[in-house]
């Protein structure tokens, strides 16, 4: 009875530690990420960006009751420490008509940032030194504005983790399917079928620090593709393998030998039973093999560190020196290791974990849907 | 005369038919076999690239003695002094505690959730728990700065909070998961008539679950707990802000800095270059052996259920 009793007490006991765990790590991440994310957060570049903008201011008697209100750029500023921040634009404003040094439209948006109009500093100007001056400067027709666009968004984490989420993929899954393929399909038991089987293994076991440091040495140095979403990918892609490999072959030997038979049977040839037959009745399973792996590439950052770059910008190439990108997960270790920032990290975590959470509701309800028919 | 000969025609056009729709066949097999073989290629070019690079200081006109290397307790590279053996120490220990930790935990929770939890409460438990697994290993990391390092800041006889127990207590939290999913499905397996068995005999419940259920589940767990293992001693990131990042001397304390293999590995990895980096190579190729032994074991244990079955 005293047994029974100290048995059931440690079952809720670690049962409740292990939660507990848990509730604590979310809420963490939570309380501490929640108050950092906003649209701005998610749409954002993550450095400031500073252009200079020719404009064609407009003398314009046009007047409003406001003092915010600058005529001659039609635009509501607001007074912030070093610059004026445009707050609301009116209708046909000229920053929307704003041109770049290389003669390009650059639309002044609102939240931008004017730190200098020609060569002065407005840093220590009031609100009516600045209205005055833009209206004295009004006459000469073009002027020349310093306009800084705030940062401090993940938008290049989350198009670059697309990126490489894409061109793993890319790569890893017809080579994973195909391999499935093989080993269920075609393969028959012996030698060769046990080395690639225990290959499959090892590269499970290997540790993702392990795949960084073949990705830099091979991808990076010996292949010159340097710090790249590329050389990211092609590491990634070996690592996700044995996932794809083996979620792929578990559903391909679900399906009953009777569909083979009878394709066969009805004339078809091997390879035609395997693409009309075999392959579409496996599509769950690839489905979820391609969830997990996005999960795996959206949580990896040892082997992405040392192999993509941890540049918090979207990659313009996919080898050489503008290709190196941080994904949202790279980005999130660099800001705690290199910055200290734990608030803005937790942010990033708020959006990976729901990302996850998200993810494996995909892949549940794929299998449910999926495996209820039969 | 004419059919004949159209006929023969028909049939010699059908075989070629026949050798060409062969020929396709097997081309597309050998593109098959040749896309299975590329796991194996990745694994060997693995092990060829980390080994020939991470042995090459030991070899040479400036060859650094192996001995040295694997014994020594200090890692001073501007001293060209590279011992790994109290990295190694701070591996095993921390995996060892983690372990020692986190299987009982998970074992039971997973109890709880095969035998015991309402059905209710399994659908509350058990999406969280593989929300848990999910996560990435960096986010565990951010925890363990922001709590675990301040707590045992507070409580710890030495003045820095990061220690070789931070890393104790986060590797236990991110084995757990692994050592719960996997210890479930094992004992989900276990035969009901086991159980039942058990219970008509006149024992317990608890009795059942503990003398009957577990050591019927044996195996996986085991190879659950040499799983957690593999990634206790894999992990880098989340232990990498946590560690202290020892330049020297085995730990005697959970209060002491330590510095696992995989953190030396990341932490220089970025600014490495010359026998510096080819000795970070070299921990690489300590950490892969250790975790070869560990890979070598799942499969042993996984081929012998296999066989049983």
């Amino acid at each position: 009875m005293i047994k029974d009793a100290i048995g059931k007490i440690a079952l809720y006991v670690a049962s409740s530690l292990s939660v507990m765990t848990l509730v604590i790590i979310i809420g963490f991440v939570f309380v501490k990420g929640l108050p950092g994310i906003n649209f701005d957060f998610l749409t954002r570049q993550w450095q400031d960006k500073t252009t200079f903008v020719n404009v064609t201011l407009q003398n314009t008697e046009d007047t409003d009751l406001s003092d915010s209100y600058i005529p001659s750029i039609r635009a509501y500023v607001e007074h912030s420490e070093e610059s004026f921040t445009i707050i609301k634009l009116k209708d046909g404003s000229s920053l929307e008509k704003a041109k770049n040094l290389k003669n390009e439209t650059y639309e002044v948006k609102k939240k931008d940032m004017i730190t200098k109009i020609d060569s002065t500093n407005v840093k220590d100007m009031s609100m009516e030194e600045f209205s005055e001056q833009m209206n004295s400067v009004a006459s000469q027709g073009i002027t020349r504005l310093k306009v800084t666009r705030p940062g401090g968004g993940i938008q290049p984490m989350l198009i670059s983790t697309l990126y490489i989420i894409l061109l793993s993929l890319a790569i890893a899954a017809p080579v994973g399917i195909l391999s499935a393929l093989y080993l269920t399909e075609y393969a028959k038991k012996g030698k060769i079928l046990g080395v690639i089987q225990f290959a499959i293994q090892m590269l499970a076991g290997i540790p993702s620090i392990i795949y960084g440091l073949f990705g830099m040495l091979v991808f990076v140095q010996l292949l010159k593709m340097q710090y790249s979403i590329l050389a990211g990918a092609l590491t990634l892609s070996i690592l996700l393998l044995p996932t794809i490999i083996s979620t792929t072959s578990e559903s391909l030997k679900a399906i009953p030998k009777g569909y083979r038979e009878s394709s066969l049977g009805l004339g078809a040839t091997k390879l035609q039973t395997n693409f009309r037959v075999v392959l579409p009745n496996a599509l769950p399973g690839i489905l979820v093999a391609i969830i997990l792996s996005i999960g795996r590439i959206v949580g990896e950052s040892a082997a992405l560190i040392w192999t993509a770059g941890t540049i918090a910008q979207v990659p313009s190439a996919l080898t050489g020196n503008t290709a190196s990108a941080a994904t949202l997960t790279t980005k999130l270790y660099q800001l705690l290791k290199e910055e200290g920032d734990v608030a803005s990290a937790c942010s990033i975590a708020v959006v990976i974990i729901v990302l996850i959470w998200i993810l494996n509701l995909l892949s549940k309800w794929i299998t449910k849907r999926f495996t209820v028919k039969e | 005369m004419m059919v004949k000969h159209l006929l023969k025609n028909t049939e010699a056009l059908e075989s070629i038919n026949m050798k060409t729709t062969k020929i396709r066949e097997k081309i597309i097999e050998t593109v098959f076999f040749l896309c299975a073989l590329i796991s194996v290629i990745s694994v060997v070019a693995i092990i060829a690239f980390v080994f020939s690079k991470g042995l090459k200081p030991f070899f040479g006109d400036h060859a650094y003695n192996f001995l040295d290397f694997i014994t020594g307790v200090r890692w001073d590279p501007e001293n060209n002094q590279y011992g790994v053996f109290y990295m190694i120490a701070g591996s095993v220990f921390a995996t060892a505690g983690a372990i020692i930790i986190g299987v009982p935990i998970g074992l039971l929770t997973a109890v709880f959730i095969a035998e015991v939890a309402p059905k209710s409460l399994v659908k509350i438990i058990k999406p969280a728990i593989e929300l848990l697994a999910g996560i990435p290993s960096v986010i565990y990391g951010a925890f363990g700065m922001g709590i675990i390092i301040p707590v045992i800041e507070k409580i710890s006889p030495q003045p820095q909070g990061q220690s070789l127990l931070a890393v104790i207590c986060v590797l236990t939290i991110m084995i757990l998961p692994t050592i719960i999913t996997l210890s479930e499905s094992s004992l989900r397996a276990v035969p009901k008539s086991y159980r039942e068995a058990s219970l008509g005999l006149g024992a317990s419940k608890m009795q059942t679950i503990f003398r009957t259920v577990i050591p019927a589940a044996k195996s996986g767990i085991l190879s659950a707990t040499v799983l957690g293992i593999g990634r206790a001693i894999g992990e880098t990131m989340a232990v990498m802000m946590i560690a202290g990042n020892a330049i020297g001397g085995i730990p005697t304390s959970i209060w002491d800095k330590v510095r696992p293999l995989t953190v030396n590995i990341s932490m220089e990895m970025g600014y490495a270059s010359g026998t510096h980096q080819e000795m970070l190579f070299a921990t690489g190729v300590v950490l892969f052996v250790f975790i070869m032994f560990v890979n070598i074991t799942v499969i042993r244990i996984t081929h012998k259920t296999v066989e049983k079955d």
